[in-house]
């Protein structure tokens, strides 16, 4: 079985915040995804703060948000057969975010 | 009867929310903390608490509900007040109520969280329909602050554009700001004095949601369930527990109770003539005749006594032929004494129409329309039309509905018209 790391990314741009309304439907949906998923998910998989620092030669600066159009929120690990069958899982994901999908390459 | 709906505040299973937690939620934590911040920081209070969702909405997606949701959410939203505070410094003296907040918090009466702070809520009503927000601003504060609405979600609750949403919410809370209106204060005295405001403005909330003849009828029924809440939790307490209060309770009740039978499976508008009465909803009606009982308590006679008193006669007859008109026509007659409206004229022309035939019926309307000609009612030209159609003036009956067909922006209100023109076109003309 392969492990993929499945990364979320979520606009930058500003947008109007979602209701409690919004926020419970999907909070059921994400749980609902993770019940279904379960066996599939590993551990380690979380959501990530949004206040970050860059280290790039030798400069810390705060995160690279100001230019960046799309910003990582959270990430997953998860056990599947295939890009395939990694694919169909991401599919079932709550709306909201682009999903990158990519394979661990086994060097660790 | 009153507690029936304790449950709101509870989760049914642990592990699960019930609907509308989050909202609800919304509306009683940002009531607990405004307590705490004053209601010159309404804004705060709002801000930490959607954050506080935002974490629960986050967090609970991974490790699922906790037990206690509604302490889990509180002690986040008051953590997330306390940082912003501190971050503030300028608001130091709400500090110390936090963490008093906060103490009593971890005692193992933990568990009672949702009622000993039953009041809030309901002070944050009063505040919200304070004689210096401006009218048209109340319902929206109303519907943000108190039922956790977004700005997109009255918009279209109230059939209106989000900016003239934000405008108004702005408003109002500028107003609070500028006098620095104390959570506190409206206790005892000041609360019998506003209670007539809180009852218009969740009549107004209904009146809303009734008219489910636009696309967003979800929507729409929503604003019909939170203002029964909110009229519900009125009543649990002492300053609200009166029968003007009971009155509005068992009206609402009345109404929710024929949703169902009045709209069919595909939208449309059922008339109360056709609806098929065991579609109604008997355990509304068995809770607006509860309602209606208490109401009857001391010499108090307020519109909503009449117009719970009105619905309560549709209720009660069980077929449109055993509708007692006469009574109705009564009630009517006194309601526009109280409370004189153009729709209340109408409705007793109805009720004229039901005795005396249709003709009395339109006298009665050419007797009004006179002094009052009611040009934005499309209601108005509807029952013109019906009525004329009654008499076989398909001609007359045509031209009214046409008037109404034109004054008239609801989808399903269109609808029902298109479909008495068809009616009407074969012979007319």
């Amino acid at each position: 079985m392969a492990k993929f790391l499945f990364i979320y990314r979520e606009s930058t741009e500003k947008k109007a915040k979602p209701s409690p309304e919004e926020m419970q439907a999907l909070q059921g949906q994400w749980y609902g995804w993770m019940q279904k998923f379960n066996s599939a998910i590993m551990p380690g998989g979380d959501g990530l703060k949004h206040s970050g620092r860059v280290l790039k030669a030798g400069l810390v600066t705060d995160g690279p948000y100001v230019e960046a159009k799309e910003i990582i929120v959270s990430f997953a690990i998860i056990q599947a057969d295939n890009y395939d069958d990694a694919v169909a899982i991401a599919r079932e994901c709550p709306p909201g975010h682009t999903l990158e999908i990519r394979e661990f390459a086994g060097y660790a | 009867m009153s507690q029936c709906r304790m449950s709101d505040y509870r989760t049914s299973e642990p592990g699960e929310l019930v609907e509308h937690f989050f909202r609800h939620e919304f509306g009683r934590l940002v009531a607990v903390l405004t307590r705490s911040l004053g209601v010159r920081r309404l804004d705060l209070a709002e801000d930490v608490v959607q954050a506080a969702l935002m974490r629960a909405m986050q967090t609970w997606s991974r490790r699922g509900v906790p037990e206690d949701p509604a302490g889990w959410l509180y002690r986040t939203a008051r953590n997330l007040a306390i940082d912003a505070l501190r971050r503030e410094r300028t608001h130091a003296q709400a500090l110390p109520r936090l963490a008093e907040d906060g103490e009593r918090d971890s005692s193992p009466r933990e568990a009672h969280f949702a009622d000993e702070i039953g009041d809030e809520p309901l002070r944050l009503l009063f505040v919200c329909c304070h004689e210096a927000v401006p009218a048209e601003s109340r319902v929206a504060l109303a519907l943000r602050t108190l039922c956790g609405f977004s700005t997109a979600e009255i918009a279209r609750a109230l059939l209106t554009t989000e900016v003239n949403v934000q405008k108004r919410i702005t408003r109002a809370r500028g107003r609070l700001r500028e006098l620095d209106v104390d959570f506190d204060t409206p206790a005892a005295a000041q609360l019998g004095a506003r209670l007539d405001a809180v009852l218009a403005v969740i009549y107004l909330l209904f009146s809303q949601g009734c008219h489910a003849t636009h696309a967003d009828v979800p929507i729409r029924r929503d604003l019909c369930d939170e203002a029964r809440r909110l009229a519900r939790m009125l009543a649990t307490h002492p300053a609200g527990d009166v029968p003007a209060v009971h009155a509005l309770l068992a009206l609402m009740c009345f109404h929710a109770a024929r949703f169902d039978a009045r709209v069919a499976p595909g939208g449309a508008i059922v008339l109360l003539e056709e609806q098929d009465r065991s579609a109604w909803n008997w355990s509304d009606v068995q809770e607006g005749m509860a309602w209606l009982a208490r109401s009857a308590t001391g010499d108090e006679l307020t519109r909503y006594h009449l117009e719970a008193g009105i619905a309560w006669e549709h209720c009660r007859a069980e077929t449109f032929a055993d509708t007692d008109w006469r009574r109705i026509a009564e009630l009517y007659d006194t309601l526009d004494g109280i409370a004189p409206s153009p729709l209340h004229a109408l409705n007793r022309a109805v009720a004229e129409a039901y005795l005396h035939g249709p003709q009395a019926g339109l006298d009665r309307l050419a007797a009004v329309a006179t002094e009052n000609v009611p040009a934005r009612y499309p209601a108005w030209h509807a029952v013109i039309g019906e009525l004329h159609f009654r008499l076989g003036r398909h001609c007359a009956a045509e031209h009214a509905w046409r008037e109404a067909l034109r004054l008239t922006t609801a989808r399903a209100d269109q609808a029902f018209l298109h479909r008495r023109l068809a009616v009407c076109r074969p012979e007319g003309s």
